[in-house]
């Protein structure tokens, strides 16, 4: 059998199992992305507006998650949860884990895009009345989140790769089954191939997606040089 | 202390860091009349415009807006604001809100107006300084510069306020465009507004001021009426700088 003919096989014979598997993938990635939105969105405007004492706890969160690695927040989430009687299945763990780490990283992200937002635009909401809150609800994130939008895809993209560590609490996602799909078959060159094409074109569906939402949700006049 | 005057600034300091910028300004304005602040640049003109409507707060001395000491801790810094209308040197557009848009953020958020009413309130005000319908659902970007500065005004204008403040609100405008914004500053003035300007367009301040007041150094050094402080100004200093500014619009 020839290399082309081997993935025609290993699809064929596969195909459903890959198909899941891929599934999962983009499940722990999406569901992991949300909660990070979820969570990190508060957590920015908690770290730039917030009480001094909730910055410093907020602070504290992020270089905590930055500072250990992805993996060893699942090990902890899966294996030292449950000896306080928190205990999950390792679908629920990959994904909390992964919103956990993300939210912190979406944080700061966001922090960045709200810090771009001309501290004229804070100058001119208050002079007509707004309060601080109404400010930040209805000019700092609008223009906030449109400026984060590049950084949030990258983040999105990163996590599609790294959904992957779930692999190590025996999720059957993509890596996880072409793992055992390899070992069977000893067909790995192949398999790898198969995958590798898959996470490819996820990110490129993605990026063009991140694209078509970034000028869709421009400001009209103000990214594109020129009058229209 | 009258109670035909809005506004009273008595002995007002403002430090940045080491940097004393308002040294003492003593300053009263009456309901209805506008006064054009002229002076150099770095001043001070712009902190005192930015004590009044409190984005920048002052270190000593006292002011009475609309009969209440604003420079106590207790004030409603939000309630003042609403009262005072701010127009900035740039504009200042919400950069992500069409043209009414930006007048009516104000009106619902603030004045908790149904959307309806806010946008009755916006489209008269916008009318009003010459932004017709079909710039309404533009975005700032779109427009020029003076119809930018028109809309911050009627965003401005339409929260009713009873003081207006203008910082230098031509000064970022290409020539041919200053002449519509003085233009709408010069009707709200005969309105009988009452508002502090600052600005160099000493034609505008001759045709549409009460009061000049001549500004340097944190202090004010000279007030009058329009014809006497920019045509015969007292002090030397005054002089000087109302000379170099004559030249200018001569040369323009
Ligand atoms: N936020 C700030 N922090 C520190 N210094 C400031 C700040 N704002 C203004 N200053 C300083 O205070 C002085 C007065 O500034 P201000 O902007 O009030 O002057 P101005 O009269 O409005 O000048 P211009 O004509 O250039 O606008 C300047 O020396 C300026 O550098
Ligand atoms: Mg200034």
């Amino acid at each position: 059998m020839g290399f082309a003919e081997e993935i025609v096989y290993l699809v064929s014979t596969y195909g459903v199992s890959l198909f899941n598997a891929m599934l999962l993938t983009l499940e722990i990635t999406s569901i992991g992305f949300t909660l990070g939105v979820l969570l990190g969105l508060p957590i920015s405007l908690g770290r730039v507006y917030g009480p001094l004492p909730l910055k410093a706890l907020l602070a504290a969160y992020i270089e905590l998650i930055r500072g250990t690695p992805m993996i060893v927040q699942l090990f902890f989430i899966y294996y030292a949860l449950p000896l306080v009687g928190i205990k999950l299945d390792a679908f629920t763990a990959s994904i909390i884990a992964i919103g956990l780490n993300s939210a912190a990283y979406q944080a700061e992200y966001f922090r960045m895009a709200f810090g771009a937002v001309p501290r004229e635009q804070w100058e001119a909401a208050l002079s007509i009345g707004l309060s601080k809150w109404s400010t930040i609800t209805n000019v700092i994130i609008p223009q906030g989140v449109r400026i984060a939008i590049p950084a949030l895809t990258n983040e999105l993209i990163y996590l599609l790769k790294y959904s992957s560590i779930a692999y190590f609490v025996t999720v059957p996602e993509t890596v996880y089954v072409s793992k055992v799909i390899g070992a069977k078959t000893l067909l790995h060159i192949q398999i790898y191939t198969i995958t590798a094409v898959f996470y490819i074109l996820v990110a490129v569906v993605l990026t063009k997606s991140a694209k078509k939402l970034e000028e869709r949700v421009s400001i009209p006049g103000l990214v594109v040089k020129g009058r229209i | 202390m009258g109670s035909d005057k809005l506004l009273f600034i008595e002995d007002l300091h403002k430090y940045y860091g080491k940097h004393h910028v308002l040294k003492g300004v003593n300053l009263a304005v009456n309901e209805g009349e506008s006064v054009v602040i002229i002076g150099p640049s770095g001043s001070g003109k712009s902190t005192l415009l930015r004590c009044i409507n409190l984005l920048v707060k002052p270190d000593k001395g006292r002011i009475v807006f609309d009969n209440e000491e604003i420079t106590t801790g207790k004030i409603d810094v939000r309630r003042v604001r609403e009262k005072i209308g701010f127009v900035f040197q740039h504009f200042n557009l919400f950069l992500h809100l069409t043209a009414i848009e930006n007048v009516m953020l104000g009106l619902i958020k603030v004045k908790n107006y149904p959307r309806e009413k806010a946008r009755r309130i916006a489209e008269e005000a916008l009318l009003s300084v010459g932004i017709t319908e079909e710039l309404w659902n533009k975005y700032p970007a779109q427009l020029s510069g003076g119809q930018q500065q028109r809309v911050a005004i009627a965003r401005a204008i339409a929260m009713e306020p009873k003081l207006l403040l203008f910082d230098e609100p031509t000064s970022a405008l290409d020539p041919e465009l200053i002449g519509e914004v003085l233009k709408v500053m010069e009707k709200l003035a005969n309105e009988g507004r009452t508002m502090i300007v600052v600005t160099h367009e000493i034609g505008f301040a001759l045709k549409a001021a009460d009061r000049v007041v001549f500004f340097d150094d944190g202090k004010i050094i000279e007030e009058g009426s329009p014809e006497q402080v920019i045509l015969n100004p007292k002090t030397e200093r005054a002089r000087r700088f109302l000379f170099s500014i004559r030249e200018l619009y001569r040369l323009e």
